[in-house]
């Protein structure tokens, strides 16, 4: 396709600020790609490429004359074993300047003259394998034009759509986002509430479990640590970034949190000792997850379940075989009203004996208005 | 995982391969492509079969399903994993999957085929919440013990501030970390085994991103690993108790450790130490990213090549095939491209025997280089022409062939390229080819039958690869040699 400056552009005259230097930071995003896909530089412009190498494998950075990367790319491969000494940078006059290889998480830097010709000059890392995906495009003109970005030939296909992390997170089902431009189902199947998925997620270790109740009621269980850790609503999770590539991100809460625990909420008995915790699972009823876990041996299970007609969650607490008192430490949260289906409160603590333990209920509602406490 | 993709792909090597490969293999081994759900992002964790011959598969974004290749339908079996990686089949109805944060049995306890009852295994290893931190597995052996691999830590990632396990930061190289993959909370880099009291026991370390577990028809354990710091090619290894495999981080997780921060070591001292690999994989050349080894125990429903490991390969289109052998009372031997191209995709990350003796193949990319999906190969029941063993002798090398060869084109020494090299152990990342020098091929003796060649080299030594290129070689009915290129891993020398 012909490109809107091409042969048009050309231009004799100085532009000002041709002499300085333009200086371009190149780092590596995940998934063989530069970060900076493409820029403009005038022609003559002393240019400074400075290549980061953020991934954490090898890789170079070839600026080729226009049109002659896949050619390059091939040059290099059949470098074959002498690719490594080379720096996988053959011999070719279609290669204008490189970068050798450069390790994770160093720095490598061209300087040069941008050629008078505008143009497309293609650059690429020729590190076998990466030459097909990884590459970007240097606009040399003196216009600073570029196609939009759409319909930029000149750069990876997966690049002409707005930038991944801002496309894919629309990914999600929420409403009130800019669709991308091919929408992705998350699932072969639509998720019904409840429903979960063990994540990454700000707030708990990283052993989380992230439930989806109906409502657009949420909450954050931490197998880690055997405790509710938050609970939100509006929303569930946005995974897109968890999704991508190698998975290095958190899962973000749409929605917002009204609730986050301070303490593990159980005591079994008189004992001090720190309490061991063991996380053992859990059982899905009637699609509701009821975790087990043990506290000293004691098995605990736990359903939470939506609140109807409020905003709020019961937790439903079985402890077969206490063998002792319990107390129930509730979070001194003064936006949240407590109930419970047995026991007595007392400074916030629910006492119950070990017949109450059996099955019990902890009713947590978001405070409407002024109420007395717990 | 990790850096498996970090791997480099000799494209044009293959693009040859797979011109030629591809008509001459097509005629014993034929790739097929499953069709996946609609909606599903296939990067695929795992695959293996139940017992009634439907296939189970597990994704990137927590799918279980469920395909039953009578009918070609999926099903959900199970959902919301954080990156399962691994499936070992317990029944129809009951599996244990591994995901990052754990080991999880997975089972349909009211028959309606979906899983309701998601249980720990074990949960008894750290976890910082770097994304490299994948685990792999489970493995079983004949005795009922369990095995797992949990992947080292990445220096291109962070811990989170909310970590499982304790901290120490003996185990990382710099005091940030950012610098080599290292283990700063319990047994990251280490292969790990379940016994059936439940507990988990620290089995062997040294590990980088051992992407591939596996046993072979006599019980030995085998895991790959990935080209790296401390890894200069990917190798191949004979996983046992209490050894050291190279990645130094790892070490310090050691019972009764006492020298510090392992990278602090000298490479002479973590050298003398380590474990080498039964196999290594040149790199551009033989494989960049190797993943799951195995062993073809089909009893020819899969071909020539039982008792034989393939393995798994995700920068190229391509399954690699290692033949072992012991030498000296250690596993050794060579590998060898068993499938190039013919419709193979990239990502070759999970393989699994059907019933019936096809190969299916678990395909990924993860944010390294690779494809997604699921294919199969299946066996035409058309002998290919090829290597079918390679053994080290006193003085030189054996071929076995699948068929009898033309006899002229054998004895010709010009057709044998013979060369050997081995590679650095360092903290840099991968290894050149090291002290490459040509070796002459002398002697050439071929069985009555054509089906086996010797030959001798002069100054065999231990400590190199052999990599071996043969040209020109027909069998006696004039097919072409499917595999020309083939590498010998000499550990140890027949005394």
């Amino acid at each position: 396709m012909a490109l809107l400056f091409t042969g048009t552009s050309l231009s004799s005259h100085a532009q000002n600020g041709v002499d300085s230097v333009k200086t371009l930071l190149i780092k590596v995003e995940t998934g063989l790609q530069f970060d900076l896909v493409r820029f403009t530089v005038k022609p003559g412009q002393k240019v400074r490429i400075v290549f980061e190498n953020t991934d954490d494998m090898d890789h170079n950075l070839l600026i080729t004359m226009p049109g002659a990367r896949e050619e390059v790319v091939t040059t290099a491969l059949q470098l074959a074993e002498k690719g490594p000494a080379m720096n996988f940078i053959p011999k070719s006059p279609k290669i204008l300047w490189s970068i050798p290889v450069i390790a994770p998480d160093q720095k490598g830097t061209v300087e040069f003259t941008a050629p008078e010709k505008a143009g497309v000059y293609p650059y690429v890392c020729t590190y076998p394998g990466h030459g097909f995906l990884m590459y970007g495009a240097m606009y040399v003109n003196s216009t600073g034009k570029m196609p939009k970005l759409k319909d930029d030939r000149n750069i990876p296909e997966s690049r002409r759509a707005a930038p991944l992390s801002e496309g894919e997170k629309h990914d999600d089902m929420h409403a009130g986002h800019q669709m991308p431009p091919v929408p992705k189902p998350l699932h072969p199947y639509t998720p019904i509430s409840p429903y979960l998925y063990r994540v990454f997620i700000e707030g708990a270790s990283p052993a989380a479990i992230a439930v989806s109740l109906p409502d657009s009621l949420s909450y954050c269980w931490d197998a880690g640590t055997c405790r509710l850790r938050f609970a939100w609503h509006g929303g569930f999770l946005d995974n897109s970034d968890l999704w991508k590539g190698k998975g290095d991100a958190l899962a973000k809460v749409v929605g917002h949190i009204f609730f986050t625990d301070q303490a593990f909420p159980f005591r079994i008995g008189k004992s001090e000792k720190l309490a061991l915790i063991n996380y053992k699972g859990y059982t899905l009823i009637d699609r509701y997850p009821e975790f087990h876990y043990t506290v000293n041996g004691v098995d605990i299970y736990e359903m939470i379940r939506p609140t109807i007609g409020t905003i709020g969650l019961v937790r439903t607490f079985r402890i077969p075989d206490a063998g002792a008192d319990v107390v129930y430490l509730a979070d001194q949260e003064d936006t949240i009203v407590y109930k419970s289906s047995a026991g007595q409160w007392k400074n916030g603590q629910l006492q119950l004996n070990a017949a109450e333990a059996r099955q019990f209920k902890v009713t947590m509602t978001i405070k409407k208005e002024m109420k007395h406490g717990k | 995982m990790g850096n498996r993709l970090s791997k480099a792909i000799c494209v044009s090597l293959f693009l040859l391969v797979f011109i030629w490969a591809g008509n001459a293999r097509s005629q014993s081994y034929r790739v097929e492509t499953i069709k996946m759900p609609d909606g599903l992002t296939n990067e695929n964790g795992a695959i293996e079969f139940l017992p009634d011959g439907r296939l189970v598969g597990c994704f990137t974004r927590g799918e279980v399903m469920i395909y039953n290749p009578k009918d070609e339908k999926w099903s959900l079996f199970a959902e919301g994993f954080h990156d399962p990686l691994g499936i070992l089949v317990l029944s129809n109805s009951e599996m244990l999957i591994i995901q990052r944060p754990e080991l999880t049995r997975v089972k349909d306890t009211d028959g309606d085929g979906s899983a309701d009852l998601y249980e720990k295994v074990t949960d008894d290893f750290g976890l910082s919440g770097n994304y490299h931190e994948y685990n792999y597995g489970p493995v079983k052996d004949g005795a009922g013990n369990l095995f797992i691999a949990l992947n080292s830590t990445s220096p291109g990632g962070s811990m989170r501030p909310e970590v499982r396990g304790k901290i120490d930061t003996l185990g990382r190289d710099g005091s940030n970390g950012l610098r080599q993959m290292y283990s700063a909370v319990p047994y990251r880099g280490w292969i790990m085994k379940l016994t059936a009291d439940g507990q988990l026991h620290p089995y062997a370390s040294g590990f980088r991103s051992p992407n591939g577990l596996g046993f072979d028809s006599e019980g030995n354990l085998f895991a790959t690993d990935n080209q790296g710091d401390w890894v200069g090619t990917s190798p191949l290894f004979h996983v046992q108790e209490g050894k050291f495999y190279g990645h130094p981080g790892s070490l310090i997780w050691t019972r009764g450790w006492n020298k510090g921060n392992p990278y602090r070591l000298s490479p002479e001292v973590l050298n003398g130490m380590r474990t080498k690999p039964a196999v290594l994989f040149p790199h551009g050349i033989m494989a960049n990213s190797p993943t799951q080894p195995l062993c073809d125990q089909t009893n020819g429903q899969f071909g020539p090549f039982g008792g034989q490991l393939l393995i798994g390969e995700m920068n190229k289109e391509r399954i690699v095939r290692v033949m072992l052998e012991r030498v000296g009372g250690e596993l050794q031997g060579a590998c060898i491209p068993f499938l190039d191209g013919a419709g193979l995709r990239k990502g070759n990350n999970r393989l699994a025997f059907s019933p019936d003796g096809v190969l299916y193949v678990g395909q990924n990319s993860h944010g390294w280089l690779g494809d997604e999906g699921i294919q199969r190969i299946v066996f035409t029941g058309k002998t290919p022409v090829d290597i079918y063993t390679m053994n080290l002798t006193k003085t030189g090398f054996k071929l076995v062939f699948t068929e009898p060869m033309e006899k002229e084109s054998l004895i010709n020494a010009d057709n044998f390229k013979l060369r050997h090299y081995n590679y650095a152990y360092h903290k840099k990342y991968g290894s050149d080819q090291m002290g490459v020098q040509s070796d002459q091929v002398r002697g050439i003796e071929i069985s009555a039958d054509g089906k086996e060649v010797t030959f001798t080299v002069e100054a065999l030594q231990a400590g190199y690869v052999y990599e071996l290129n043969l040209n020109n070689i027909k069998s006696k009915d004039g097919g072409a040699l499917e595999n020309t290129l083939i590498c010998y891993t000499l550990n140890k020398l027949i005394k």
